[in-house]
This record gives C-alpha cells, sequence and structure tokens, in this order.
C-alpha cells in the first residue's frame, strides 16, 4: 500500500508560527461573518453570539472550558503519534472503548472506595486504548503494515462493538435510550464551577500536558521518540533502537484516547452513551496540528477548539443559525493550516521585511 | 555547449563553471571526472532537468532552449539516468511509449501496435529483451536496455548514458558497449559518463575530463593512454605538511573475514569478499571511485547493512549481524559520508544532535540532566572551536560547521575504533585540514582509524596502510611508503591493473 | 419464494446496497492508483447527496438534480484537489478538513433552506425509475442480482466496466498508474504527475457525487450524516478490492451483503447486529495484516 501522507518536519520559529497561526485564523473567522451575513437574518446578533456568546456567563464559559478537556487528551495523545512520525487513526474508537470501559468498571464495583475504583475504571480505559493502538504499532513493527490504516479499520469494528455494548448487555433497562446505567456517586469528579459541568478534571488535562511536555523534551524515551520521528537513519546511526518508537508512541497516543474516554464518563456524563464521544478522536488531530505537536500549546489549542464550537452553540441558542456552522470554521483551519505553500509564502514575506 | 555554469545555493556548490563541450556527429564522446567534478549536472543541463545559469546550447548549428525532458526529445536529445526511471509494475512495450502511446480510434491505448513498434526497435539494434516482459522481471542490464529502447523509440540521435555501467555485470558491459557500436554504426551519437577509464578507451572515440565543475582536457582517445587521463582526473597531488609520527600497531581491532554483500536481483555482489584488518594506533584507507562498494563497506563495518556473507570481528568478538544499536554499544565512533541525512538530524537542535551517540551517559533515571549536557557540548565546541549556537537547528549551520559537529561528537565516544568515510568531501580547506589533524591526533593516541575515501590526495596524507576497491572487490594493498605513487594507486582505481584476478 | 418475488431477498437486497460503496470506491480507484489516499470520499459522498435532492425537488426533475449534484460536488473535489495538490497541503489533512466541510455545509444549508437539521422529507420528488421484469425475475441468482433495481444500480455498472476500460485501455489510464507506481518515471518523461492526480480526485467527485445521489434520492429525503462512514468503508472496498474495478466490486457486494443481512439478521438470528457490521472491518484488518506478513516473508524487507 502506498501512502503519500508526508511525514512532515515542523518549523520550529515560534513567531512565523504564531504569526501564520494568526493569519490563518483571521481568514477562517472572516468566512465565518460573511456566512453568517449570508445565512442570519440578524447577522450582528448571530455574529455577536458567535464571538461572545461563551463569555456571557458562568454556564457557557465553564461549560467551554469542560468540552476542552477529552480535547487536551486527544489532541496530546495524537500530538505523540506525530511527533514520532507514526500515525494514530483509531482515536475514535480508542475513546469510546476507553469510556466504556471507565464506565463496566465503575458499573462492576458499585461500593467500592472512590479513589480505588476510580483508578482501576482509568487505568483499564488507559489499558484498553493503549491495546488497540499498541496492536497497529506492533503490526508495523513486526511486518511494516501500515498504521495509518490499520488503526482505522480496527476503530471502526470497536466502534460497533461498543455500540453493541451499550445498547445491548449494559444498556439501562430503566430507560428507553441507548445509555448504560449512570456510574455510582463516588466516581463522579468534582465539579468546581457550577451551574456548569466543569469538574476538577481540567486541572488533571493541564498537569498531563505539562507531564507530556517533560516527556517529550527532557527524557530519554522522549528524546529518542523525537530523534526516531524526525530522522529515522540517524537515530540508527546514533545506536537507537528504532522498531521500538513504532510501537510506544502508538502505546502512548492510544492511552491518552483511552483517558479522554475515561474522564468524559467520569467527569461529565457518568454513563456511556451511544455516540457520546464521536468526534473527539478527529477533532484530537485537528488541535494537534494547530499546536505543531507541542504538548503545551495543546491546551489553548484545545480551548480554541472548544470556543469555536460553544460560540456556534450560543449563535444556535439565541440566534437564527445552527451549530454545525462550527464544523465549516474549523474546516477551512484545517484547510489554511495544512497548507504549506501558504506557510512557506508567510514566512518567505516575514524574511522580507525583516 | 558553450560557456555553461551552474551554481546551486542549497548547498553551495558550484556544479559548472564556464564549461565548454563540443560532441561531434556519429562519435562516441566520454566525459570522464571524480565524483562532484559536475558532470551529471552538465547533462541534466542538455537534458532540460536543470537550467544553466549562463551559456548557451547550440544543436547542428541552431541555439536551442531547452525547457523540459519533452523539448529534448523532440530535438532529438534523450539520456538514461543512472538510476532507472521506470515503472516496474509495466510491460517493456507499456515504458517505452509511455507518454507519446499509439492510439486507436483516436481514444483507446492501442497495445497491438505498441507491442509491434517497440519489438521493431529492439530488433533493429539488436537488443535482448522481450517488449511484452514485466519491467520488474528483468535483470538490471536488461532495464538498461529499456531506459536505451524508450530514448531511441523517441527517435533520439544523441543519447546520454549517465554511469551506464556501473551497476552491471561484466558480460552486460560487454553486450551494452556491442549495442553501442552497432548503434554508432546506425548514425547515432553518444556522450557516456564514467570515471571507469578501460571503459572509455575501449568504447570511446573522444574525452572530455572535469575537475571540479570545469573541463580541464578534451582529447582523442587513440593519442591518450589510461595513465594521463588518470592524472588527469585527479589532478596534482596536493600534499599537505602533516606531521606523522612513526607508526607503531598495535593489536588487531575490526577485522572483516571474507565479507559479500548481495542485494537481489542484482547479480554483481556490492560487496565481494573482502578481507580486511585494523589495527590500534594504525590508519588504513580504503581508496576507490564511487560506487565500487566504499558507501557499501561503510553500511557494513557500522552495522547499518547486514553482510550476506562472511564475519566481522571487533577486539576478537564476532560481530556479524548485530543490529547498529549494539554496534553503538560497543563504544565505535562513525564520521558518515551522509552528514545530512545519516550524519545529523537537521531540524534537531545542535545540542540535541550533539549527544545523540552517548546520550546514555547524561541520564539519570530516565530523565536528562541538563547541565551535564550543557557542560559537554560548551567544552566539546571550545575545544573544536565551533561557532554558534547551541539552540538552533543544525541545519542552519554551514557545511563546516555541521561536520565538526560530529567529528566532535564521534571523538568524544571512547571509541577503540573511528570509521571515518568522506570526512572532507565538500569542505573548505581550512575543514579539511582541521579534520585531517584530528584524525592523526587519533591514530597518536593509538586508536584504529578506517578511513574510506575517493579522494585519494586524503588516503595519501594520512593512511598507513592503503586498500584500493574497485567494483566491490579489494585489488591492490599497500604499504603507503615512497614505493608508491598516485598515479600508480589511480589505476588500481580505475580498474587498469588488479592484483587479484 | 416469498413476498418479494425473489429467490434470494438478502442478496437482491445487497445488490441495491452495495451501489453507493461501489460508486464512490470506483472513483477513489483513479485517486488510489495515482498514490493519493482519498479519504475525503466521505464528504464528497454527503455533497452529492445533500445537492441531488434538492435539486431534484426543486427542479422536479430527477436528471438536473443528479447533473447538479454531481456538478457540485466536483467543483468540492476542485477546491479539495487545487489545495492538495498546488497549496501543498497534506492530503491526508485536506482529506479531513472536506469531510468536516461537507457535514458542516449540508446541516447549515439544510437548516437555512428549511429551517430545520433534522430528516428532511421530499414528498413530490419523481420516483427513481427502475427494471422490472416480473418472469426474468423468478429465475433464482440471475432475477436475484440483475433484475428489479432501479436505474443507478445500472448506471453504477457501467461506470465499472468504463472505468476499467480507462484504467486499462487508454494512455490516460496508462499515465495514471505510472503515476501511482513511479512519479519520477513520468517526470522524467516531461509529464507533470499533479495533472494526472488532480483529474483524478475530480473522477472521484463525479462518481461520489453519483453515489450520494443514490443515498438521497432512493430514501426520498436528506439525513443529516447520511452516508455514515460509507466512504470509509468504500476506501477500504479498493484495498480489499485489491485495487482493481472487478475485485472493487465483490468487495462491495461483501460490504452490501453484510448490510442486507444485518437487516435480515437482526430479526432471524441472534448474532446482534453490531457484530455483523464490524465482519468486514475484522476482515479487512485480518487481510491486511495478512498482506504485509506475506510481502515480509517473501521480500524480507527490513523494517526499519
Amino acid at each position: 500500500m502506498k501512502l503519500i501522507v508526508k511525514r512532515k518536519k515542523n518549523p520550529e520559529n515560534i513567531f512565523v508560527n504564531i504569526f501564520s497561526l494568526s493569519v490563518t485564523m483571521g481568514i477562517a473567522f472572516l468566512i465565518v461573518i460573511v456566512l453568517i451575513l449570508f445565512l442570519s437574518k440578524d447577522p450582528a446578533k448571530t455574529i455577536r453570539y458567535f464571538f461572545i456568546g461563551p463569555f456571557l456567563n458562568r454556564y457557557y464559559f465553564g461549560n467551554m472550558l469542560n468540552s476542552a478537556i477529552p480535547l487536551i487528551f486527544t489532541g496530546l495523545g495524537i500530538a505523540i503519534a506525530f511527533k514520532a512520525s507514526t500515525f494514530n487513526l483509531g482515536g475514535e474508537g480508542q475513546v469510546y472503548s476507553g469510556a466504556l470501559a471507565a464506565t463496566a468498571v465503575c458499573l462492576a464495583l458499585p461500593e467500592a472506595n472512590g479513589f480505588i475504583g476510580g483508578s482501576l475504571a482509568i487505568l483499564a480505559a488507559i489499558g484498553v486504548g493503549a491495546v488497540l493502538a499498541g496492536l497497529s504499532g506492533l503490526f508495523k513493527m513486526k511486518w511494516g503494515t501500515d498504521e495509518l490504516i490499520s488503526s482505522f479499520l480496527i476503530s471502526g469494528a470497536v466502534v460497533l462493538i461498543v455500540n453493541y455494548f451499550i445498547t445491548g448487555p449494559m444498556d439501562d433497562p430503566a430507560n428507553n435510550l441507548l445509555t448504560t446505567r449512570e456510574i455510582a456517586k463516588q466516581y463522579r469528579f468534582m465539579q468546581i464551577f457550577p451551574p456548569s459541568k466543569l469538574d476538577i478534571s481540567i486541572f488533571f488535562a493541564v498537569l498531563t500536558a505539562f507531564l507530556v511536555f517533560f516527556f517529550m523534551f527532557y527524557t530519554h524515551w522522549g528524546y529518542e521518540m523525537r530523534m526516531c520521528g524526525l530522522n529515522r537513519e540517524f537515530s540508527r546511526y546514533g545506536g537507537i533502537k528504532v522498531k521500538f518508537y513504532l510501537v510506544l508512541p502508538m502505546i502512548l497516543s492510544g492511552s491518552f484516547q483511552g483517558l479522554a474516554g475515561a474522564v468524559s464518563v467520569m467527569g461529565t456524563y457518568h454513563m456511556s452513551v451511544k455516540g457520546f464521544s464521536f468526534g473527539m478522536g478527529w477533532n484530537g488531530i485537528a488541535v494537534a496540528l494547530i499546536a505543531r505537536n507541542n504538548p503545551l500549546a495543546v491546551i489553548p489549542a484545545a480551548i480554541f477548539f472548544a470556543y469555536i464550537e460553544a460560540g456556534a452553540s450560543a449563535a444556535m441558542i439565541h440566534s437564527d443559525v445552527t451549530f454545525e456552522i462550527a464544523a465549516i470554521v474549523e474546516s477551512i483551519i484545517y484547510f489554511l493550516i495544512t497548507a504549506q505553500a501558504l506557510k512557506d509564502f508567510i514566512r518567505y514575506r516575514k524574511r522580507r521585511t525583516e | 555547449m558553450e560557456g555553461i555554469s551552474k551554481y546551486f545555493p542549497e548547498n553551495r556548490v558550484q556544479a559548472n563553471r564556464n564549461v565548454n563541450l563540443v560532441v561531434k556527429k556519429n562519435e562516441i564522446h566520454a566525459i570522464v571526472g571524480e565524483n562532484g567534478a559536475g558532470k551529471s549536472t552538465l547533462m541534466k543541463i542538455l537534458y532540460g532537468l536543470e537550467r544553466p545559469d549562463k551559456g548557451r546550447i547550440v544543436l547542428n548549428g541552431k541555439q536551442v532552449s531547452i525547457h523540459s525532458p519533452m523539448d529534448a526529445n523532440r530535438l532529438g536529445i534523450g539520456m538514461v539516468h543512472q538510476h532507472f526511471r521506470l515503472i516496474r509494475e509495466f510491460t517493456v512495450a507499456e515504458n517505452v511509449v509511455l507518454g507519446i502511446e499509439p492510439k486507436k480510434n483516436g481514444l483507446f491505448f492501442n497495445r497491438d501496435k505498441s507491442v509491434r513498434d517497440v519489438r521493431s526497435v529492439i530488433e533493429k539494434y539488436g537488443f535482448n529483451i522481450n517488449s511484452e516482459s514485466r519491467v520488474a522481471d528483468l535483470t538490471v542490464g536488461q532495464m538498461q536496455q529499456v531506459e536505451i529502447v524508450k530514448m531511441l523509440y523517441r527517435k533520439a540521435d544523441l543519447l546520454i548514458l549517465d554511469e551506464p555501467t556501473s551497476v552491471l555485470t561484466e558480460q552486460e558491459i560487454n553486450r551494452l558497449f556491442d549495442n553501442i557500436r552497432e548503434l554508432k554504426n546506425q548514425g547515432k551519437t553518444f556522450i557516456i559518463i564514467t570515471h571507469k577509464l578501460d571503459e572509455v578507451k575501449e568504447i570511446s572515440d573522444r574525452v572530455t575530463v572535469m575537475r571540479r565543475g570545469e573541463v580541464v582536457a578534451v582529447k582523442e582517445t587513440e593519442n591518450v593512454d589510461q595513465k594521463e587521463l588518470a592524472k588527469l582526473m585527479v589532478g596534482k597531488s596536493v600534499l599537505f605538511k602533516l606531521k606523522k609520527d612513526p607508526v607503531s600497531p598495535g593489536a588487531v581491532v575490526l577485522e572483516l573475514k571474507n565479507v559479500s554483500l548481495k542485494l537481489k536481483r542484482q547479480e554483481r555482489p556490492l560487496l565481494d569478499r573482502i578481507d580486511l584488518k585494523v589495527r590500534a594506533g594504525e590508519i588504513v584507507g580504503v581508496a576507490g571511485v564511487g560506487g565500487n562498494g566504499l558507501g557499501e563497506l561503510e553500511d557494513v563495518v557500522t552495522g547499518l547493512f547486514k553482510v550476506s556473507e562472511g564475519e566481522i570481528f571487533y577486539k576478537g568478538e564476532n560481530i556479524t549481524g548485530l543490529p547498529a544499536s549494539k554496534f553503538r554499544e560497543k563504544e565505535l565512533g562513525y564520521v558518515p559520508a551522509d552528514r545530512l541525512n545519516r550524519g545529523s538530524c537537521l531540524d534537531s537542535t545542535v545540542r540535541e544532535n550533539m549527544i545523540i551517540t552517548r546520550h546514555h551517559d547524561f541520564l539519570k533515571a530516565g530523565v536528562f540532566n541538563q547541565k551535564k549536557i550543557s557542560v559537554f557540548v560548551n567544552n566539546l565546541f571550545k575545544s573544536y572551536s565551533i561557532t554558534g549556537d547551541t539552540s538552533v537547528p543544525i541545519g542552519t549551520l554551514s557545511g563546516g560547521n555541521i561536520q565538526k559537529v560530529i567529528l566532535a561528537r564521534e571523538l568524544a565516544t571512547n571509541a577503540e575504533l573511528i570509521i571515518f568515510s568522506e570526512p572532507t568531501w565538500g569542505l573548505d580547506v581550512a575543514s579539511g585540514e582541521f579534520v585531517y589533524e584530528n584524525i592523526l591526533k587519533l591514530r597518536k593516541n593509538g586508536i584504529a582509524v578506517l578511513l574510506i575515501s575517493s579522494n585519494l590526495d586524503e588516503i595519501m596524507n594520512l593512511a598507513d596502510r592503503i586498500v584500493v576497491m574497485y567494483r566491490g572487490r579489494i585489488t591492490g594493498r599497500f604499504t603507503n611508503d615512497k614505493s608508491i605513487s598516485k598515479a600508480l594507486i589511480g589505476e588500481y582505481m580505475m580498474g587498469v591493473r588488479n592484483d587479484f584476478n | 419464494m416469498n413476498e418479494s418475488g425473489y429467490y434470494f431477498p438478502v442478496i437482491h437486497n445487497a445488490v441495491g446496497i452495495m451501489t453507493p460503496f461501489l460508486l464512490a470506491a470506483i472513483g477513489g480507484l483513479f485517486t488510489e492508483l495515482t498514490g493519493m489516499l482519498n479519504i475525503a470520499l466521505e464528504g464528497l459522498m454527503l455533497i452529492g447527496a445533500f445537492f441531488s435532492v434538492i435539486f431534484a425537488a426543486s427542479t422536479g426533475s430527477l436528471f438536473l438534480g443528479v447533473l447538479f449534484g454531481i456538478v457540485i460536488t466536483m467543483f468540492i473535489a476542485l477546491i479539495f484537489g487545487l489545495i492538495s495538490l498546488y497549496l501543498k497541503a497534506d492530503i491526508f489533512i485536506s482529506g479531513l478538513a472536506t469531510n468536516l466541510l461537507a457535514s458542516g455545509l449540508t446541516v447549515v444549508l439544510a437548516f437555512k433552506i428549511f429551517g430545520n437539521k433534522g430528516v428532511i422529507l421530499f414528498k413530490n420528488l419523481p420516483e427513481l425509475p427502475s427494471l422490472n421484469i416480473p418472469f426474468l425475475q423468478k429465475i433464482p441468482m440471475f432475477g436475484d442480482i440483475f433484475i428489479g433495481h432501479n436505474i443507478f444500480v445500472y448506471l453504477s455498472w457501467l461506470i465499472v466496466i468504463i472505468a476499467a476500460v480507462v484504467i486499462y485501455k487508454t494512455p490516460f489510464g496508462m499515465r495514471l498508474r505510472g503515476t501511482g507506481y513511479n512519479p519520477r518515471a513520468i517526470t522524467a518523461l516531461g509529464l507533470k504527475p499533479r495533472n494526472y492526480q488532480l483529474a483524478a480526485i475530480l473522477i472521484s467527485g463525479f462518481t461520489c457525487g453519483i453515489a450520494g445521489a443514490v443515498l438521497t434520492l432512493n430514501l426520498g429525503a436528506f439525513v443529516p450524516n447520511i452516508t455514515s462512514g460509507r466512504g470509509w468503508i468504500a476506501l477500504v472496498a479498493i484495498y480489499l478490492g485489491n485495487k482493481n474495478p472487478f475485485g472493487i466490486v465483490i468487495a462491495s457486494f461483501v460490504f452490501g451483503f453484510s448490510e442486507s443481512f444485518s437487516n435480515y439478521a437482526q430479526g432471524a438470528t441472534k448474532i446482534p447486529a453490531d457484530f455483523i457490521l464490524a465482519f468486514p472491518y475484522i476482515i479487512t484488518v485480518v487481510a491486511m495484516i495478512g498482506y504485509s506478513v506475506w510481502k515480509y516473508y517473501k521480500e524480507n524487507r527490513k523494517v526499519f
């Protein structure tokens, strides 16, 4: 199988990055304004809600930050894989199955101590994600099976199987919705910003981003992993076991996806709902992309993503456009961010003006 | 071609400087020169793959401008690249006609006609390939025939062959030369790029010698012998004033026993039964022209490539087949020829590049001791007088400084064996001398040095013993003393002499 | 024999269900052959689904509806192609962007036009013509497979044949395949690989436009994200079909059959439908791994 996904090296100049990112955002927002002018009967109001809606009250603001939490985890997971030039396209399945694993552990131990049982639930979620993604890494190492497609396919199957568990054996007989039963009270994360759903795991997410940053840039494995990602030939020359770094990043990547599922369940939903995590895996790719795979930049990138979605939903509630306008903005950002030529152009212009 | 100049800003190389090349109709014209003499660039300009900065091309008395291979084809110029540009999954006929396919009903590909046409070209010029076989199933020699047929099908009258014999066996070479002579009889003109002088003598009518981007001589092949050509190619000896203490070799550090390297589908082995010993405190120089197995030898002794046959010993221990990381654990220093891809990671910082070989030393519980790294890096910067910021990507440094970083890093290991491959290629004189001084310092400290180089001056200046490789075999072994001359070694390098055949 | 009049209604339905897979996969085959992983099939299909049903409903003509649907899908494909090839975007990311754009744009427009982002029913949509020859459909297998389908099914077969001819029998097809196998060989001949890649993307836009139209015109309604992963499955069908038009027909049938069977099995067997739906993915992963193991031992290649 031939893939031309370019395993690209990032230019590390932070000023160029921020500058090109601002240009990208500017163009994206400009397009959104034009779109709203075209779509809305009261564009001024819609635009106002789109841009400042998320800051209007505690509820909106808190929920925006809350929806950034899983995106931080999935974004970190993807950033790790990308940094090592491996690809994990199975985020959707890994998040979803991680959520189910956490739910299952919590439901199986209704009476256990919150900390012990909760830790077990999180570990189970991490384990499931790690195994699913790690398999793709293993196949790549052993026989060169492309991890990009295999992780996607495995995830595709896993999503359906998780659907089965949520709607079948684990379905809550007490309601007609396609959900599991609720997890016990002691497993739910503390909410810190009522009435919004924002819970304590946001600190956990930020801390994790710092830990990943530390891991990447200050530890043995992080160094070897990055070197392999940048130049496998050089790494092999330097005595690094490059094969190992086809597997490790995938395992880590999957772990973070699973973790995203667990915090969604234990912090926000308190159960698994059919399809509730859809999009988290894909959005993780976008977050990592905007953050240029820098773990610390993942935090603002995830919040930015959550902001667009929160703005769109505020505009939907208070005005006459629909939430999916967020998807259009996001897609435009995707397009602009990946257009290498545009970046080169900006860099060139910048050099000229310096 | 008149007054052609070409400069590559990316790697700061003046590939051609005011080059004049005259090729007469229906002659076989050889262009010879060492690696990097600018032969290939000149031909790429002629074929429309590169644009010259200056100069003009005159064909049959008319000035022409060639912007793409299509233009070149239209003017009757065809080129066979050293690395074939074939689609392995297609048949011979499909490869040949691709781009100017015969059509059926104005719309469909006419397979029958293309097979017929290609077969008639093959028969007309006496090639031995079947127009319907898949290219992937052919031998390397046959693939080359496909490339030539491809150009003939495009009605090329002037054929450029870039290093045509480098991957062929003796029989295949004879076959190729027969084909070339036959084509010449039928009115074709050839430009053949090579650095094998016996072949020049055998096939060409006239020869142009290039060195460092310039033409140094144009001769009738009859009136020149191989020794003279070799001398023209390598130029005058440049002897540095290097202080060499008398050699006192110690125990054998590295030993290769009967090492061979073969690739699939290539009949000729890349390394052919190599025996080699390197002792502590001596410099063994491996000389040869590019494409004769020097790069492969480098890959094999560093563990990056597994040998097909034979054994490698390091201080008496058999290390054959161990992965590259284990070679490194044996404390082996290695300055590779490919310093931009293998020797450094251009997108990563100088600091990170500097610690790759011994990053384990700076770890404490899996975490790097940044202070220790800084001390280490700063010390090396000072002692190797490298200038620049350690936190910038190494790709932003000059070629000379990159090589210094690599050198500093590799010599900082406690290695008992250091392998250098083309250590001064592309460097300015000062950086080159710096490298030489360091190599001699190693020898003085009792380190075993294996110096692989196609730069004969370098070998003659540094090595205690010289081994010459030609077509994957060792063809000569010498002790570097007054009894040998550069011309003599040159003859072995060009395959004029061979002690072991 | 049963009330539907076919011997094997499961097979008959499978042939109908496979059509969108088949069309999208055939378009994707062109991009795959030029060496690009086209994950935008899903989004392109969705665009086609939305616009063809809207135009069909507003013009009252199926033909015009499909035509407009194709034109707009090809336009989106053009944007996708230009960004990927000429602005040097990573085709994988721009493919994701195309999918996201499609799902956003269709819902936003549906909401703007119909004030509704759920299921949109089109009542006065002309009915799809289908081929009904009652006495032939009673022939076992033959009737199940060949008779009684709507016009799109037959159109898709025609497209497969045309695609096979274009790919294997024309100079264009040869250059297209050459681009995927070895772009340097194409460049050395003075041809431009990018042109062939763009053409392939436009072709995939064309077939995906029809594939989408099949979904909505059959249903007489638009449902947000009606494609629900069919573009991805089509991508898998390309690999499972060994990048060959007729192999893709078989692979698409496998997917069509598993969907048709799961519709049937939901009532008739105890195997949960989700497992049955997951089956094609699992089969494909296993096949993919098997293929690379085989290749690994055949070439004994070194994986760094």
